[in-house]
């Protein structure tokens, strides 16, 4: 159906579907070449009770998931962009903002299922306020700040370089951290959900308490093997984390500031970087290296335990992008394993 | 906590893995393979048996002593191979492994962490509580999945497990928290299961206060089981006014 010739009528032409617009106004004779302009209309359902939630008509056929989100957010201001989840089925896989209405395979009326993502909250500010946590709260364990240990050790300082050692690797990775997230990380998402923030700085915030308690504490034992130990530690340490930025570099690098593409990364020239050629995630390779050398340097058992269980995560999300990856790209390098060379 | 829990995960199973008869579960019931359901019903047979000696076990030795006080010795070895082998449980029930491996695990932790490993709380009374609490569940548990395996669930055997809880649970998690509360100070004086600073891997526990935390985990969790519970309760109790007739 050629709307715009029908537009042209001086009929008030009440077309199925435009409920009652004033018809348009009918276009002057120029030389342009008519264009059919077909618009969708969008129905948006409740994806469990079915219920209709909102109806838009004329929406352009090359509107993205993202504007349709913004037209129901007008409606129902509660749900704002980012707690949406769009899909073409009810339980089916939820649209990216990024998809275009006339590629999908809808008619020209198109039925999409609502379901709320709950509140949400930026991945920025879950980091930021993740990050700050252990910078700050192992300070006041350095600092011996009152009511944590005895009375008589209050504001005093350990006899031992490497507790100063420690405060100075500890406070440095997370200011790294807080650095990267404000100027290095380019997030695909731009938010999660809100509980994620307690749970993720609950982990955070009590280890950082714990592993802080120990390593300043007055009883505080210097690892066995003395400097020996704490120099080979301290240079794990810092190599991991020159190669956990190396890695962040080269990924920002793999995307353009505002897209969400997705490329294989390869090896650059800095050599922290090769690393790549082995593993799919050499972020989290050298982020648990930089978490053993401190559990070495400062032979304390709860960083071996926060080491263990952070490589227990960043495994699993190593193999979850490891399968992403070789889903996407059929000549991803076979070579690769998702975090350990050759073995996992 | 740990008595009701078990039958929270046996409610939790619903279809599947060979809870096939049980009328609350899921709609989509796949039953495993004949290997497995044979192997099911003998591992539920089994268990079912157990924890029947376990009970005749506290009867015989009542009438033997007289008294009440002091039965844990007299089961005490069935108790802990039968209790410990529900072990086996985890990741053979559909129901979530984090939520069957939780259970079992402190039904096992009050077991060899609090009776087996604090030997003046084993005359206490409260052991017996939670003990009968448990053989009575777990003999209608297992002999309800034995049923259910072999499609023949009486009526009587769903209605017990999913009414005694109402009493059973309660019994169970009194049992249970008294028995911990009466081992604390035996704890506290010997120092057991705790390290202290100064050590060379720069790491303490007060097995004492960790106690006292698992006392205070009772209070959240508690309430969500029993009236997790009672909700089953009512789905499954009224929908067999239904199937009645077919059993």
């Amino acid at each position: 159906m050629n709307l715009s010739l029908v537009a042209r009528e001086a009929t008030p032409g009440l077309l199925p579907g435009l409920n009652g617009l004033p018809r348009p106004a009918p276009p002057k004779v120029t030389k342009k070449p008519k264009k059919a302009v077909l618009f969708f209309e969008v129905e948006i359902l409740d994806a469990k009770t079915r219920e209709k939630l909102c109806f838009l008509d004329k929406v352009e056929p090359h509107a993205t998931i993202a504007e349709i989100k913004n037209l129901f957010t007008k409606t129902h201001p509660q749900w704002y962009p980012a707690r949406q989840s769009l899909r073409l089925d009810p339980k089916g896989k939820s649209l990216k903002d990024e998809d275009v209405l006339q590629k999908l395979p809808v008619g020209t009326t198109a039925t999409l299922y609502f379901r709320d993502l709950g509140a949400q909250i930026s991945w920025v500010t879950v980091f930021l306020t993740e990050y700050a946590g252990p910078l700050f709260i192992y300070l006041l364990f350095y600092f011996r700040v009152p009511f944590i240990y005895g009375h008589k050790y209050d504001f005093t300082s350990s006899r031992h370089t490497v507790v100063h050692l420690a405060c100075i690797c500890h406070s440095f990775h997370y200011v790294k951290r807080l650095l990267e997230t404000l100027f290095v990380h380019r997030f695909s998402h731009g938010t999660m959900p809100l509980r994620n923030i307690f749970k993720n700085c609950t982990y955070y915030w009590g280890f950082a308490a714990w592993m802080a308690y120990y390593i300043n504490h007055p009883l505080y034992t210097p690892p066995t093997y003395g400097a020996q130990q704490v120099k080979l530690a301290l240079a794990i340490f810092v190599i991991c984390q020159l190669g956990n930025f190396s890695i962040h570099m080269a990924l920002r690098d793999l995307r353009p500031a505002g897209s969400k593409t997705r490329k294989i990364p390869y090896p650059t020239k800095n050599p922290f970087t090769w690393l790549f050629l082995l593993v799919s995630c050499p972020n989290y390779t050298y982020e648990v290296g930089s978490w053993i050398g401190f559990a070495i340097m400062t032979q304390c058992l709860p960083v071996a335990l926060f080491s263990l269980v952070g490589f227990t995560q960043m495994t699993i999300w190593a193999k979850g992008k490891h399968r992403s990856y070789l889903k996407e790209f059929r000549d991803y390098p076979p070579l690769r394993m998702p975090i350990i060379p050759f073995l996992l | 906590m740990a008595a009701a829990s078990a039958t929270a995960v046996a409610k939790g199973n619903g279809g599947g893995g060979g809870r096939a008869g049980d009328a609350s579960g899921t709609r989509k019931k796949k039953g495993p393979g004949p290997l497995a359901t044979a192997y099911l019903v003998i591992y539920n047979v089994v268990m079912t048996a157990g924890w029947l000696v376990i009970a005749v076990g506290l009867v015989r030795a009542y009438l033997a002593k007289g008294s009440y006080h002091s039965l844990y010795y007299s089961i005490e070895k069935p108790l802990k191979f039968f209790q410990t082998g529900a072990l086996l449980e985890v990741g053979i029930v559909p129901s979530s492994v984090v939520l069957t491996s939780f259970q079992v695990m402190s039904r096992v932790f009050l077991i060899w962490a609090v009776t087996h490993s604090v030997k003046e709380v084993q005359t206490e009374d409260s052991v017996l509580l939670f003990v009968i609490a448990w053989t009575i569940t777990e003999i209608i548990r297992y002999s309800f999945y034995t049923f259910s395996l072999l499609n023949h669930l009486p009526y009587l055997i769903k209605w017990a497990r999913y009414t005694l809880f109402i009493v059973l649970y309660p019994m169970g998690v009194s049992g249970e928290l008294l028995t911990i509360y009466a081992a604390l100070p035996f704890v506290r004086q010997a120092g057991l299961y705790s390290i202290s600073l100064p050590n060379k891997y720069n790491f303490s526990f007060d097995y004492y206060a960790f106690l006292i935390l698992i006392m205070i985990s009772y209070i959240p969790i508690f309430p969500q089981l029993y009236f997790h519970m009672i909700h089953q309760r009512r789905k499954v109790l009224s929908h067999t006014e239904e199937h009645k007739k077919f059993e």
